[in-house]
């Protein structure tokens, strides 16, 4: 333990082998998924791009007036019209003949819900936008309400369990098949715990011509009920019980899945969250929920064909293990 | 030029004005745990850290590691029944590390290069430090007396070097040629005044080394065989196991060729002899023990001192071992055995808990047999040390070696009643030197013990994957006839896999996961290695103590700790 630091930390800052495009300084509580998925998402894409962001808890953790935590050209949109605000500044750059990239920023509240037909329309007019969604699974911002991507039977301070419900009584939108059915050039689900798979998806977003969609499962640790520290171990669990499948698809068609190397039952990522907290009492409907829960799990497994056949070097186990030195494979 | 109002926007970066740090409760810092093979190794080798250096292909480095704390690794990494191993925290994800192949491959390795010891050349008015015995424990003490900038002054009874070491271990253990070249190795070290052939209370006596040195250190071994008679008989021929062992290993035969052999006892003795008295074309050898064969599971107290890898090889090769079993009375024919009485005995815990052994009435059988020898131990010969030796022993204080009531005598190894392998000297050697440069510099002795291991539920294992240990070929139990060495040692890739394996257990291996997953961008990444021995420091100023990147630290190497 060395309380006196030897480096000059500002010195130190500003040489990172890295572009830091989120700051430090930012007001997102302990352990955030959502601006850990930020910084990775910016680091590599790198410093020419221009961002929109919709209105939502990274919008108001990172620009609190007068500061700002961001470290390339970013501008807050209404909630509903990221998208098309991006699709406006990509066209502007391009009659400018500029090469720089637009990234569009939204929650899930602002893509699966609000954002939804701006959304829409920019894939369909198919500009040179990545949108990238920061999928916490509910609006964190106004105080944890349910959103269209809050999972089945999770609780929201709208979806309260009690006598008639188990939580959230509707599904979790299926918003890959919507965006598939654009049939847009590029887009991925991606977590914040592989960090690897992450950064090469969104470099690869970067490369593509055209409208690209780049979902990415972020935690929250006081939205869904757990500890800060425990942040990437949830989202690696979503990951490996089959919950949130780590996919890519071209046009609309699957390319490309993470395989899971040995599912985990779904109970070991609820317990973990407070919000599933009601369905482990011992009564017959949280024991239904509990089974149907799994039941989504198995049918992800089925439909993306994500159980891997033995070890894989890029599956559940093999993408992130580390190494001395580092040297991340992305 | 358009105008854009203040107030709808801001420069970049400026949220580095305000200073999350305040809202922390827990602080990340790294903290450097010893790692279970640490802990657990007898001599005091560091397994993790020189795994660590042999993984950044620094075998050089990764020598002078061992040898920071154990100068003669080619010849532990053959002899030591490695608990390094059984401690491994890898045993509980996969395999342990085959820790003991890449110390014998160090070891060779510094000796086919001609690495030196990391030793300072003493001055000429260096403090002078007197050693008795070149065992491993003696020599363990003298050189790390030199490290310590002593000049030492080591005398051997014997006309060679290595104490038990040369006499009683087997060659097919430990080839000669590799002791041989060890010991040159380490006996040529500057400053160290090697006498043989010269024995305290013949030629020199405890007084004078008393007199000319600052401190003394007794590593006598224990060579002087136990009275041995069951039911006050002694057969006219009767040798000690450790006498024939000595012969053997010396002379390579025996004095006699018997048919069938009953070996007395249950130590690392008893089962050398048995295995090379099965070398010999002895049909039947017999080992009798009060105890029970070693294996994961048997409670120390209830195990045969040998070790588990020595007493399987001993299987292996076709001794039988009767456990649970004494010796009632000997079956004689004139002078000569016959056979012998065996009866079922078990330690049974008395009225006070303490342990005493019970023979069971009615569950005599006979053996017969045409020799027995009894393989039950040896005392501490204390010949010019004589008031020292107690009931056998030398009583020490179990870390230091310090000796009960005598001031500047530190003693260790198999002369202490609780320890008996080479490793347990070594590291004897290497506290009582410690202790022994404090007594002369003046310091209090610290009560001592082994650094607290860090658990494996400290470690993050979703950052590893399986992969199966490296394994040194085995000679086949029929093909182990002669003198060659049974177990063939790892070679260099299976060395750099067997590092690779290693969960480098509470030790940063700059994996770059603590800066990689941090959302608050508050773990900075240093080009050269920080202070504390790691790639990166945190920014207190920003770090909100969310815990993140000490629950996924794959090492356990970062620790939070209340503000």
């Amino acid at each position: 333990m060395n309380e006196q630091p030897l480096h000059d930390l500002d010195t130190l800052r500003a040489r990172q082998p890295r572009f830091r495009g989120l700051e430090s300084g930012h007001r997102a509580c302990q352990g955030c998924g959502e601006a850990l998925a930020a910084r990775l998402t910016t680091e590599a894409a790198g410093p020419d791009v221009v961002v929109a962001n919709a209105t939502g808890c990274l919008e108001v953790f990172t620009t609190p007036w007068p500061q700002s935590a961001w470290r390339l050209p970013w501008i807050h949109s209404v909630f509903g019209n990221t998208a098309a605000v991006a699709a406006g500044m990509e066209a502007a750059l391009k009659q400018q003949g500029r090469a720089t990239q637009v990234l569009a920023f939204a929650g899930d509240g602002g893509t699966f819900d609000i954002g939804f037909q701006a959304l829409s329309g920019m894939m369909e007019r198919g500009h040179d936008v990545l949108f990238v969604c920061f999928d916490n699974e509910a609006y964190m911002n106004t105080g944890v309400q349910r959103s269209g991507s809050t999972p089945h039977a999770a609780m929201t301070t709208t979806s309260p369990p009690g006598e008639l419900r188990m939580g959230k009584r509707h599904m979790k939108k299926d918003i890959l098949s919507i965006i598939a059915a654009h049939h847009i050039p590029y887009a991925a689900t991606a977590s914040v715990a592989y960090p690897s798979d992450l950064r090469k998806k969104v470099r690869r977003a970067m490369d593509t011509e055209g409208a690209s969609f780049l979902q990415i499962h972020s935690p929250c640790p006081l939205g869904w009920g757990h500890d800060g520290a425990k942040t990437i171990e949830v989202a690696r669990l979503a990951v490996q019980t089959g919950l949130f499948p780590v996919i890519e698809m071209e046009r609309g068609e699957l390319i490309g899945t993470l395989p899971i190397r040995e599912p985990r039952p779904v109970s070991d990522y609820l317990k973990l969250q407070n919000r599933f907290r009601h369905l482990f009492a011992s009564e017959y409907r949280a024991r239904k929920e509990l089974e149907h829960l799994q039941a989504i799990a198995n049918r992800n497994i089925e439909r993306f064909e994500l159980r891997g056949v033995g070890p894989e070097t890029y599956d559940t186990e093999g993408a992130d293990t580390v190494h001395r030195g580092g040297d991340r494979w992305a | 030029m358009i105008q854009i109002p203040p107030g709808a926007f801001a420069r970049p970066g400026t949220s580095l004005e305000f200073k999350t740090g305040t809202w922390r409760a827990e602080r990340p810092v790294h903290q450097r745990r010893a790692a279970p093979c640490h802990s657990a190794c007898p001599a005091g080798e560091d397994a993790q850290a020189y795994l660590a250096k042999v993984e950044m292909g620094d075998m050089r480095g990764a020598w002078e590691t061992v040898v920071a704390a154990n100068p003669l690794p080619a010849i532990t990494g053959r002899v030591c029944h490695h608990p390094c191993e059984s401690a491994c925290n890898r045993a509980h994800y996969d395999e342990s590390i085959t820790i003991h192949g890449v110390e014998r491959f160090l070891g060779d390795e510094a000796l086919r290069q001609g690495w030196s010891y990391p030793v300072p050349i003493p001055s000429a008015d260096a403090p002078r430090m007197a050693v008795v015995g070149s065992g491993p424990a003696g020599l363990a003490a003298a050189y790390h007396l030199l490290r310590g900038g002593c000049r030492v002054t080591l005398i051997e009874a014997m006309p060679a070097a290595g104490g038990t070491v040369r006499t009683a271990i087997p060659h097919y253990r430990l080839p000669p040629d590799v002791l041989e070249q060890e010991l040159d190795h380490m006996l040529a070290l500057p400053g160290l005044d090697f006498r043989l052939r010269t024995q305290l209370g013949r030629d020199v006596s405890l007084e004078e080394l008393r007199t000319d040195h600052e401190a003394v250190f007794l590593g006598p071994g224990r060579r002087k065989g136990r009275e041995w008679s069951a039911d006050f008989a002694v057969p006219g021929n009767l040798r000690t196991g450790l006498q024939l062992l000595e012969a053997w290993v010396a002379g390579g035969t025996l004095p006699e060729q018997p048919r069938s052999v009953a070996i007395v006892g249950g130590g690392n003795t008893a089962v050398d002899l048995a295995r090379v008295l099965r070398r010999e074309g002895v049909e039947q050898v017999h080992l009798i023990s009060h105890q029970r064969v070693p294996a994961p599971g048997v409670p120390a107290d209830d195990a045969m001192r040998a070790t588990y890898r020595e007493v399987s090889q001993a299987l292996e090769e076709g001794v039988t071992i009767h456990e649970h079993r004494g010796v009632r009375r000997l079956i004689l024919r004139g002078e000569r055995v016959v056979g012998m009485e065996l009866v079922h005995m078990k330690k049974l815990e008395d009225a006070d808990g303490r342990l005493r052994r019970v023979a069971f009435e009615g569950t005599e059988t006979v053996l017969h047999v045409d020799q027995v020898i009894p393989a039950i131990g040896q005392d501490v010969d204390g010949s010019g040390f004589e008031s020292l030796v107690r009931r056998g022993y030398m009583e020490v204080e179990p870390w230091w070696g310090t000796v009960d009531g005598q001031s500047g005598i530190f003693s260790g190894g198999d002369a202490r009643s609780d320890h008996g392998t080479v490793s347990e000297a070594v590291g004897d050697g290497r506290r009582a030197a410690a202790a022994m440069l404090r007594y002369r510099a003046g310091k209090q002795l610290e009560p001592g013990a082994p650094p607290e291991p860090i658990p494996y539920s400290d470690l993050n294992l979703s950052y590893f994957e399986t992969a199966p240990a490296s394994k040194e070929p085995v000679l086949p139990p029929e093909q182990r006839l002669g003198l060659e060495e049974i177990e063939g040692g790892l070679q260099a890739n299976a060395v750099r896999h067997e590092a690779h394996r290693c969960l480098s257990c509470g030790d940063c291996l700059a994996c770059d996961n603590c800066w990689t997953l941090c959302p608050d961008q508050s773990v900075l990444k240093t080009r050269e290695v920080a202070a504390d021995g790691s790639h990166y420091v945190f920014d207190y100023d920003f770090c909100k103590g969310c815990g993140i990147c000490a629950h996924e630290c794959p090492t356990g190497y970062i620790r939070m700790i209340p503000e």
